[in-house]
């Protein structure tokens, strides 16, 4: 496997930013994933709606262009558990416009990840993202089937340690 | 894991330093006293080897007002890696070349913590993964037959993973997404551009550290270094957002 070339892929592993999101309960166990309108259809400063937009999807990410299908989800069913409920982090730079993410987790999991707001800066980053969101999708679930337990990444600061995923990560373990 | 690791948070190095525990036999007394010493360690290598303060003992080196005879015997230690690393790289990771003097910061992180790690392991904890600010090294189980697993994260957004790899020892990955442009090429003496994300696996985290600020400096050139290096392999993502490894990664997704 030497000098393999992998696909662009993203998975998306969630964010609860901080925790400073907005705690909506859910009856259900587990929400999937949204689909509804794709959030860059919205343009610029685009919403995907209030946060207890969801809606059933079957093999969201589709064209997404990736070579790999062992890093395609494998599962979309609900989370394991009960008792799921939905955090909204805030609103977070990503370098190429703006991002917010929700987070639901299931017994004690994450069991999905949808982008609830997203703004992008230019034509570029629009292609970035029009690229990666629909992959994020796919991925989602395997955050679902594969629970991690840490994130490797470029040194974060100490604010910068409240948006990442390890934060969410050692909250969600604590 | 949910329910079996126990978490701490360290604010220290100017990041946080999170730890999970999977105490075993180790009473919760005994696991919470290794945790303490762990991170009293990290501390001290902060109070040595920071470049931010002026006053430290390597600060102090960096401007030439203390040789290394009279640094803490540490600091010897480091600079003995920092060589390996240099030499191991090709000259991609070289505290030599840096503006301002010495500079082992890109390996420092990833030895302090890979010692943090040894402390727990020697106190006799079952099993446990120190991650310092997005470097990490591991050692044990998580859970029965499980590997302990890490995402790597997606170089443009935080809350987003390129991949997860299972951890067999250490991960440490560079980039300048967090903290701009603070990587200098070794060889163009200027702050290095063309790689989103750079990430090397291996057995010890202070050499995966200084390896993974080469890769993400050489890029493809340092790549190829990297694989050659025995139990050291290295994952690429370019500024195109393309990626290539050097084989033998265990990528889970």
């Amino acid at each position: 496997m030497k000098g393999m070339k992998r696909a662009p892929a993203l998975v998306a592993a969630g964010a609860i930013t901080g925790f400073t999101g907005i705690l909506i309960a859910h009856a259900g166990a587990g929400v999937p994933l949204a689909a509804g309108s794709h959030p860059l259809a919205a343009g610029p400063n685009g919403s995907a709606g209030p946060a207890t937009s969801a809606t059933p999807t079957a093999g969201s990410g589709s064209g997404s262009g990736k070579s790999n299908p062992a890093r395609r989800h494998k599962s979309s069913g609900p989370a394991p558990g009960g008792g799921a409920h939905s955090v909204v982090g805030s609103t977070v730079n990503f370098g190429y416009g703006t991002i917010a993410v929700r987070v639901t987790v299931a017994g004690g999991r994450i069991a999905s990840v949808s982008v609830a707001r997203l703004s992008t800066l230019e034509p570029t980053s629009q292609q970035i993202s029009s690229q990666a969101i629909p992959v994020l999708r796919s991925e989602v679930l395997a955050a679902q089937s594969v629970s991690i337990n840490a994130v490797s990444g470029a040194t974060y600061t100490s604010e910068g340690y409240a948006r990442s995923v390890q934060a969410a990560l050692d909250a969600l373990h604590a | 894991m949910p329910g079996q690791a126990a978490t701490h948070a360290e604010h220290v190095m100017g990041t946080v330093v999170s730890f999970a525990v999977v105490p075993g036999g180790l009473a919760a007394t005994e696991t919470r006293a290794a945790v303490e010493t762990a991170c009293a360690g990290l501390h001290r290598a902060d109070t040595v080897f920071s470049t931010w303060d002026a006053g430290s003992p390597v600060s102090r080196l960096r401007r030439g007002e203390a040789t290394l005879g009279t640094m803490p015997p540490e600091v010897a230690e480091v600079l003995d890696l920092c060589e390996l690393a240099r030499t191991a790289s090709h000259g991609w990771f070289d505290p030599w070349a840096m503006p301002g003097g010495i500079d082992p910061t890109g390996l420092v992180k990833g030895w302090a913590v890979e010692r943090a790690a040894d402390v727990l392991r020697r106190a006799g904890v079952a099993a446990a993964l120190v991650n310092g600010g997005g470097d990490l090294t591991a050692f044990g189980s998580p859970g029965p037959g499980q590997p302990w697993l890490a995402g790597i994260r997606h170089p443009w957004r935080a809350d987003a993973l390129a991949c997860i790899v299972e951890v067999r020892s250490a991960v440490a990955t560079s980039a300048t997404y967090e903290r701009g442009g603070h990587l200098i090429d070794p060889f163009a003496g200027r702050p290095a551009v063309g790689v989103a994300s750079a990430t090397v696996t291996g057995p010890s985290l202070a050499m995966a550290d200084a390896l993974a600020t080469a890769l993400a400096v050489g890029g493809d050139d340092a790549l190829a270094a990297i694989g050659g290096i025995e139990g050291y392999e290295g994952y690429l993502i370019r500024a195109d957002g393309s990626e290539a490894d050097s084989g033998d990664i265990r990528f889970v997704k």
